[in-house]
């Protein structure tokens, strides 16, 4: 029997950039196939080609051995291949039902929309999957977590024989992970054949039956799970080896550089206590909702808090603003960088000063461009931004620069205490190292870290100390060598 | 500690309030209630105020605002902006008059000028499109261009002397005894209740909520929005064409100062109506209380001797209200 969708020899080029070289790639009825590889490696192209997004130059796309060429996403969708993007294809502000049947819906006369059937069958459909989500609610109402089940139910929805997920977990909890994960299982079982896109090589292994991995637009290896290993794999996906993930740890002083006693705002968070040394890296642990960034935020002065003190470096805080926290050495790197960390449409120089704008300002506030120039360029060589060009403006980069530039700008400002939050969500191996080590030569800087993470198995290679968090309260704080993951999720969820 | 119980208790119960009903049916409500109660005040010091030859008065001056925030409301849902339509207004006035008088056929003229609507339209979302510019720009300067062109094919005087049969679409109607009824309510009446339901049931007209919610998430559910806009401008150029029709009609005649700033107060009714313009939101209904509204305002203080002047301090604090009033109930939502 032929596979369910084979891709044979794949060109791809965007002007003289090539993106896809030779590409084949297979999957089969009831498979999982990851396709793993760092941004920039052409996974995203490779599935856009096939989901209908993007021609190719050359190649063939066969669904169970029959030539298909699909126009655009629809025409793919009913063919039997549904892809699921990253960046969600739901709209906000309709209903769960309407936009899982968008351009589908069941209707009466002329076109106008039979209502009850259109909720019946998405609540059909959710009771398929197993899951407990309401037909009429607005999608805009429902976590990132769930809209992910959403759309996965809208892929499911076309009956689909190959389903296509990019990063579907990277911005999922464990707990809606292993969710997925059953859903996953379920459509292997009914002979759907999935390709899992994913950064995160631990739910890779998990969940793969076959790795392919993709590097610089040639596949340049395929495996089983059981055949190799993660270390195996990294040094396929970046053309050398890593030794370790994660930077060694360094020595962690007695001196206390930021101090939080009983920060207080209900119902988000309550009596948190805790206290950052010098050259310390402090690991926050916890389910997306546990009241991490709230705390982040409060601390950052972004939302306010309605009890309990901050003292950095013994001097007792009451910052109402990002801009005061910032004065006195507290900078926060954004969860999401796209959101509020980096404008987006300007340049990487304008980006990377953008919160020391006060230290570039001469007589009656004209900016001393010479000096900014200076530092952004010192800032780029630091922080291995490519390209090495600090004009281009930040949309034109990968994830991993961004990320980069985010790290550069918060570090302009000279801070006392990093609060890096979801530090390297959406970004590739290779840049997720390099983010580590800035993170860790920091610390080493004397500079206190504060690491908010979803992904324990970075909370832990990376923090000294671990703090978990469970609705809004410091569950416990773990320290020493031999944390485990098991003892960081029964903090986490008991 | 109790105190914080009992207030997150109370938070829990005004959140289900304000969850049971959709953000739609509170803003739209919120809007017919100021109307009611506006309306009473008004009432109690010019009992004349409900009288049925003023509500009259009241329809057939805010009829083309009616016609036009229908294909507005679309057009914002979509989270666009459609300016031309102020130019549109006067030019098809212009052009079923002279295509009258150069000797047409009224039924002729009539589609003629249409078709000419939903062409300028076409050209708004073509330029937009093709372009990549905002709306705002392209059907600004085709606004412009249009204004011009009125006063060029005119010579700046106006347009008159229409065939009797003509007079239907805008100044003939029902004698109710005191005031006519015109057959024109009922054009606004049908296109309203069409558009309406259409906009609220039909699987085609839907989509300008998915495009206007997220428009790259309406790409990647296989809409083609170009095209959908294309179809959206059309539909706004054609409906002011329809008023322009009625008001040629209604004064036997066509002027090129027709529709000053008319563009804004459509806007403006379509926003007061609960309209969103980052797109995404917006209702029928919403939008005739909106020009219902501004109607009412311009009509009472044209009775009541207070300078006319106030009424847009007045329409633009509504203005303020209704949109102060949507974000509050969007983050205690949130």
């Amino acid at each position: 029997m032929p596979p369910a969708l084979e891709v044979k020899e794949i060109n791809k080029s965007f002007g003289s950039h090539r993106v896809l070289h030779e590409v084949s790639f297979a999957v089969e009825a009831g498979e999982v196939h990851a396709l793993v590889g760092e941004n920039g490696a052409g996974k995203s192209t490779l599935m856009n080609i096939v989901g209908g997004i993007h021609n190719r130059d050359a190649g063939e796309l066969l669904l169970k051995g029959q030539a298909i060429d699909p126009a655009d996403v629809w025409q793919a969708r009913q063919l039997g291949i549904s892809v699921v993007f990253q960046e969600l294809s739901l709209t906000p502000n309709m209903t769960v039902a309407q936009n899982i049947f968008v351009r589908r819906e069941p209707t009466k006369a002329l076109g106008m929309i039979d209502w009850q059937r259109l909720n019946a069958d998405a609540r059909a459909l959710f009771e398929q999957i197993g899951v407990d989500i309401s037909p009429t609610e607005l999608v805009g109402n429902y976590s990132v977590g769930i809209q992910q089940i959403i759309e996965i139910a809208k892929a499911i929805s076309f009956e689909a024989e190959v389903i296509i997920m990019d990063e579907p977990t990277s911005a999922l909890s464990e707990s809606e992970v292993d969710r997925l994960f059953g859903i996953i299982a379920d459509l292997k079982a009914q002979g759907v054949a999935i390709v899992f896109i994913s950064h995160k090589l631990g739910e890779v292994f998990r969940i793969a039956d076959r790795i392919s991995v993709l590097r610089d637009g040639e596949m340049v290896g395929a495996t089983k799970p059981a055949e190799s290993s993660p270390d195996e794999i990294i040094r396929l996906m970046v053309g050398r080896s890593f030794d370790d993930l994660y930077p060694p740890k360094g020595v962690v002083g007695d001196e206390v550089i930021l101090e939080v006693r009983e920060l207080s705002h209900p119902p988000l968070f309550h009596d948190i206590s805790f206290s950052l040394r010098k050259g310390e890296i402090l690991g926050i642990a916890g389910l997306v909702g546990a009241g991490r960034t709230e705390v982040a935020r409060a601390i950052f002065g972004a939302d306010s808090y309605s009890s309990g003190s901050i003292a950095l470096a013994g001097e007792r805080l009451d910052i109402k603003s990002p801009r005061e926290a910032i004065e006195k050495g507290i900078v926060y790197l954004t969860e999401d960088r796209k959101v509020m960390g980096l404008f987006l449409s300007m340049t990487m120089r304008e980006n990377i000063v953008s919160a020391a704008l006060g230290r570039f300002v001469g007589a009656l506030g004209i900016l001393q461009h010479k000096e900014i120039a200076a530092e952004s360029g010192r800032a780029m060589q630091r922080n291995d931004i490519r390209p090495r060009d600090d004009l281009l403006s930040v949309n034109s980069l990968s994830g991993g620069n961004q990320q980069k530039s985010l790290l550069a700008k918060c570090l302009s400002a000279n801070p006392k205490a990093l609060l890096a939050d979801e530090p390297t969500r959406g970004v590739d191996v290779g840049a997720k190292v390099k983010i580590h080590q800035a993170l860790r030569d920091l610390a080493n800087h004397g500079v206190g870290v504060i690491v908010i993470s979803s992904e324990l198995p970075e909370v832990l290679g990376l923090s000294d100390r671990v703090i978990v968090f469970r609705e809004g309260r410091i569950s416990a704080i773990l320290a020493g060598d031999n944390i485990s993951q098991a003892e960081v999720m029964r903090h986490a969820v008991q | 500690m109790q105190d914080a119980q009992a207030m997150r208790a109370k938070q829990a119960a005004d959140a289900g309030l304000l969850r049971r009903f959709s953000l739609e049916t509170l803003q739209v409500g919120g809007l017919a209630l100021a109307i009611v109660v506006f309306a009473i005040v008004v009432q109690l010091n010019f009992p004349v105020f409900l009288s049925l030859p003023n509500i009259n008065v009241m329809f057939v001056n805010f009829l083309p605002e009616a016609i036009i925030a229908l294909g507005m409301t679309i057009v914002i849902i979509t989270a666009g902006i459609d300016l031309s339509v102020a130019g549109i207004y006067p030019f098809s006035a212009i052009v079923v008059g002279l295509l009258m008088l150069a000797g047409a056929p009224i039924p002729v003229a009539i589609l003629l000028t249409l078709a000419a609507g939903a062409v300028v339209g076409a050209v708004n979302a073509f330029i937009s499109n093709k372009f990549r510019v905002h709306p705002f720009i392209a059907t600004l300067a085709i606004l412009l261009i249009l204004r011009g062109v009125n006063i060029i094919i005119t010579g700046g005087s106006p347009v008159s002397g229409f065939p009797e049969g003509f007079a239907i679409f805008g100044q003939a109607g029902i004698d109710m005894g005191g005031f006519t009824l015109r057959y024109s309510v009922f054009i606004w009446l049908g296109l309203a209740l069409l558009t309406g339901y259409l906009l609220r049931h039909h699987r085609f007209w839907r989509l300008s909520y998915f495009i206007g919610g997220n428009r790259r998430s309406a790409r990647m559910s296989g809409i083609n929005v170009e095209r959908y806009l294309v179809f959206v401008y059309m539909l706004s150029g054609t409906l002011a064409a329809v008023a322009g029709i009625i008001v040629a009609s209604q004064f036997n005649a066509a002027n090129n100062s027709y529709g000053q700033n008319l563009e804004l107060r459509v806007i403006t009714a379509v926003v007061i109506g609960g309209a969103d313009l980052n797109g995404g939101a917006g209702s029928i209904l919403g939008s005739m209380l909106g020009v219902l509204f501004i109607a009412m305002i311009y009509n009472a203080f044209a009775m009541s001797g207070i300078s006319t002047y106030w009424q847009d301090v007045v329409v633009g604090a509504m203005l303020l209200a209704s949109i102060l009033l949507g974000e509050a109930l969007k983050r205690r939502r949130a």
